[in-house]
């Protein structure tokens, strides 16, 4: 069995996957409550957290697979992109844990875990494919031609979109994190009453950040009493705003790349606008789109593990390796 | 009681193999690094990490990223190895290696860590109380030397062992060991974002 570690934001997980691509046990720790007094991940905060869990996380995948260290064969982590201090809580402990077991390490790329989420079972998805990966973190537009990594295609030059959705929730008076809000408001207002542009950048990347602006252009005009009345309806135009980004460029990425099959993953997969949007898409259920350790430990499946004791030496990094 | 310390608190990572009181081997390289030093005072020592009885981790205060890299090390090898972690404040370390010196570990932001009236505070190297001819120890007394120096202290020179923690020391001062998740850190500090006006 593989034992995955991911501790690259703001949640600390621990799993177990089997050779099979069979998930045995799925815990993550999430500190969203911890940042939600700030909107958004504390840097510091969650390096905190994720030392005083990332044991205890591990302990409790063990028990839940009903198993020991002794039936782990490969340890896999996350070693970036992310928070620098946060990997480093994780990379630490898995290579503790490997050297100590003399185990291979496995070092995983957090995208390709994303993408890595969609090769387990039950419902494993074979590549090609094209993958919109969204999340509070990453837009990215990912060619995905076999299961060991990935090409990016397009991404974001400023906000990612889950980090919009948190903005956007933040000016209109919502909580943390802010797509689930977003979207639960949105239902009940009406997506065509304002017009929100979304900046067209050349290519394949994204750009959100003028459409926050926007949004908080809109909210200021508004007379307080009207702004209560229209919350709904400026989420949901925000949120189509959104979603209608995310689409269009995967739609164009899709030509371009003569991709058959579209894949979703990472937080935003959750948006429910987005799933409607892109019907027969590959989407992996919903506990496995936001960060867990089950999706680098699947990922770890298709790499080479770093055998003792050159892993020893390996860093993190915290931006985009490739 | 065969045990493996180390420390990462400060710049200098430190780590140490100590059977019994007797330093079997003993190594420094940067807290990025510790981990191949612990491998290599095993080897050294010749001793497996199988046979190991006891972790002990340096509990900072410190760099806040490099002392979490030691002690998440720490805790995760006593869990993985089934055996009990003990942790030592990094300025008890240094003290112990300079005997009637006064450990100051530099805190940044203008400030150093240092022991007052024994509980770990961050204050800046001026607020010190120090007697006349008070010995300073430590990356904090390295930095503030003027500041320090200009109040009575007498700092060793820069490249003085005495202002480096040394895990065989560490290995000493290890009274409780106990369950890996029982030995915190020594922050001293807030998490910036808890500093600022709400
Ligand atoms: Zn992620």
């Amino acid at each position: 069995m593989i034992l995955g570690l991911e501790t690259s934001c703001d949640e600390t997980a621990a799993a177990l996957v089997t050779d099979d691509a069979r998930i045995v046990s799925n815990v993550v720790s999430s500190q969203a409550e911890l940042h939600a007094r700030y909107g958004g991940v504390v840097p510091e905060i969650a390096s905190r957290r994720h030392l005083e869990l990332v044991v205890p996380v591990v302990r409790e995948a063990l028990t839940e697979a009903d198993a020991s260290l002794d039936d782990v064969t490969r340890v896999a982590v996350t070693r970036g992109p992310g928070l620098i201090g946060a990997l480093l809580v994780g990379l630490s402990a898995a290579k503790a844990i490997a050297w100590a077991r003399r185990l291979p390490l496995i070092a995983v790329d957090h995208l390709h875990g994303h993408v890595a989420s969609l090769f387990l079972e039950p419902d494993a998805a074979e590549p090609p494919f094209l993958c919109l990966l969204a999340s509070g973190g990453h837009t990215l537009l990912l060619d995905v031609r076999d299961h060991s990594g990935f090409r990016v295609l397009g991404t974001t030059l400023d906000d990612a979109a889950g980090e919009a959705f948190d903005k956007g929730a933040r000016l209109l008076g919502l909580g943390y994190p802010g797509g689930a809000e977003i979207d639960r408001l949105a239902r009940e207002g009406d997506a065509e009453a304002y017009d929100f542009p979304v900046a067209r950048v050349p290519g394949l990347d994204f750009s959100f950040s003028g459409l926050k602006t926007a949004l908080l252009y809109k909210v200021r005009e508004l007379p307080p009493e009207e702004l209560a009345t229209r919350r709904a309806d400026l989420a949901a135009s925000y949120q189509r705003a959104i979603v209608t980004a995310l689409l269009g460029r995967t739609s164009e990425a899709a030509k371009q790349i003569g991709a058959e099959r579209i894949a979703v993953v990472g937080g935003v997969a959750a948006n429910s606008e987005l799933r409607v949007g892109l019907p027969g898409a590959f989407l992996a259920p919903l506990p496995l789109c936001t960060d867990n350790a089950a999706m680098i430990a699947s990922a770890g499946r298709f790499l080479e593990g770093i055998p003792y004791p050159r892993y020893l030496a390996l860093d993190a990094y915290a931006s985009l390796a490739a | 009681m065969l045990i493996l310390a180390f420390d990462t608190a400060t710049g200098v990572a430190t780590s140490a193999l100590v059977d019994d009181g007797e330093t079997l081997a003993e190594r420094s390289t940067v807290p990025a690094r510790v981990l191949e030093d612990v491998d290599a005072v095993l080897r050294q020592g010749g001793a497996q990490a199988s046979s190991l009885e006891g972790i002990v981790v340096g509990t900072g205060p410190g760099s806040f990223t490099s002392l979490r890299m030691g002690l998440s090390a720490g805790r995760a090898l006593a869990f993985a190895l089934e055996i009990p972690l003990a942790g030592v404040s990094t300025l008890d370390a240094l003290a112990a290696g300079a005997p009637g010196a006064l450990p100051v570990i530099d805190a940044r932001r203008q400030e150093v860590f240092a022991l007052v009236d024994g509980v770990p505070v961050a204050l800046a190297p001026a607020s010190l109380r120090l007697s006349p001819g008070q010995l300073c120890v430590g990356d904090g007394a390295v930095r503030y030397r003027e500041v320090l120096e200009a109040a009575g202290a007498e700092v060793p020179a820069d490249d003085s062992e005495l202002h480096v923690p040394r895990a065989s020391l560490h290995a000493g001062l290890a009274g409780d060991f106990g369950p890996a998740e029982q030995v915190e850190p020594l922050y001293v500090r807030v998490p910036d974002a808890d500093r600022r006006p709400a």
